[in-house]
């Protein structure tokens, strides 16, 4: 119904380069905090916020960029993903000039997981000012999380405030994240699968230059 | 030959560098500005660092609309080029057949129409120069016109309308 609004750019598939950009800054922020910064630690940190910035530019995106990038464009719709599902059972294919209803679901998936794991983040890690003043005087910090201290500060003995606080977020954080890296798989696969039956317009959608 | 929309759809690319780094650092104030404001309560250097993370936002707002509106631009540029060129490619290949242009002669005249001179087009047919200017008379005598120029006009006569075009799009 909406693969043919009158609004939507003819033919090909193409992304925006707010939507690339945002992708790829993703990416780049993923790969980063999973590989290369040491957990926990200031650049952790502040690639975590960074993340943030970028999944929120692209949340503002969706209501005001190209008809494509919108939210409306893809609303998260089981009954026709699963049509979709039929469609490449029976070989059939629609053009979409927009995420396909099952790529749609993944995207909404990948940015709650991403929420989710900047949430208990950002929860762990306080807040920029927040650290700061947690560093010029504890007191300020403490009382705040105070009363979750109590339960956890006992069965985990290693190192003061810092290990007792990440306990049930830190969990949180970690199995959002596992999450996540099952999601970006799944992602991938489908991209391959999408390339093998529709062609490299899907990958080159994304790629640089095709505005 | 560079488009316009190439162009455009740079602009695009950079503007939307530009607002990413400016919601990174927007984000960056706004969390700053919280913890501050939960460390040390409001005061006037925080009233006014919160008017300037306003501005910062609404900024990047401004920015995500600019580049709508040249994405938008690019594509509505696109789109009528690439119509112009269909609509022009059906003319010429209409007129050619209405002027019962040979092979050799339609090769010319679309030469000649795509801005070549005759010294061109017989080193791209690897003709000699006269056999082509030859050719080249005999366009413009079934065309009944008496110049290149003429040639040009007759077929933007029929691509231009006569009221003056809206003046385009964006700044």
């Amino acid at each position: 119904m909406h693969d043919d609004d009158e609004t939507m750019p003819p033919a090909r598939r193409r992304w925006d380069p707010v939507v690339k950009l945002t992708h790829w800054a993703v990416v780049g922020a993923v790969l980063a905090n999973a590989l290369l910064t040491e957990e926990g630690s200031a650049t952790h940190v502040w690639i975590g916020y960074a993340l943030a910035a970028v999944l929120a530019l692209r949340l503002l995106w969706g209501f005001v960029g190209p008809a494509e990038a919108r939210f409306s464009a893809f609303l998260p719709n089981p009954a026709r993903a699963l049509a979709h599902v039929r469609e490449i059972r029976a070989g059939g294919h629609t053009r979409h000039a927009s995420h396909n209803p099952l790529g749609a679901l993944m995207v909404y998936a990948i940015w709650s997981c991403l929420g989710v794991v900047i949430a208990s983040g950002i929860a762990m890690a306080g807040l920029p000012g927040a650290v700061r003043a947690e560093r010029h005087e504890p007191a300020v910090a403490t009382a705040q999380v105070g009363g979750e201290r109590e339960e956890e500060g006992e069965k985990d003995g290693r190192k003061d405030r810092e290990g007792e606080e990440e306990g049930g977020l830190g969990e949180v954080h970690e199995a959002a994240v596992n999450l996540l890296y099952l999601l970006i798989v799944l992602h991938i696969a489908g991209v391959v699968f999408e390339t093998r039956r529709s062609g490299r317009d899907v990958v080159l959608a994304m790629l640089p230059g095709r505005g | 030959m560079k488009h316009h929309h190439a162009t455009l759809q740079r602009r695009a690319a950079l503007l939307a560098v530009v607002v990413v780094l400016q919601a990174i650092a927007a984000l960056f104030f706004v969390l700053d500005l919280f913890g501050d404001v939960i460390a040390d309560g409001m005061g006037q250097h925080l009233a006014i660092e919160g008017a300037a993370v306003v501005a910062l936002v609404v900024a990047v707002f401004g920015g995500a609309l600019q580049i709508r509106a040249l994405v938008l631009a690019t594509r509505a540029d696109e789109a009528a080029v690439a119509m112009a060129r269909g609509a022009a490619a059906e003319l010429v290949r209409l007129r050619f057949a209405q002027w019962k242009l040979t092979r050799a002669e339609a090769d010319v005249a679309l030469f000649a129409l795509k801005g070549c001179d005759i010294a061109e087009i017989a080193r791209l047919r690897g003709a000699a120069a006269g056999t082509v200017r030859a050719q080249l008379a005999r366009v413009y005598a079934k065309a009944g016109v008496g110049s290149h120029a003429a040639l040009l006009g007759s077929f933007l006569e029929d691509l231009i309308v006569a009221e003056t075009p809206a003046p385009a799009g964006l700044e």
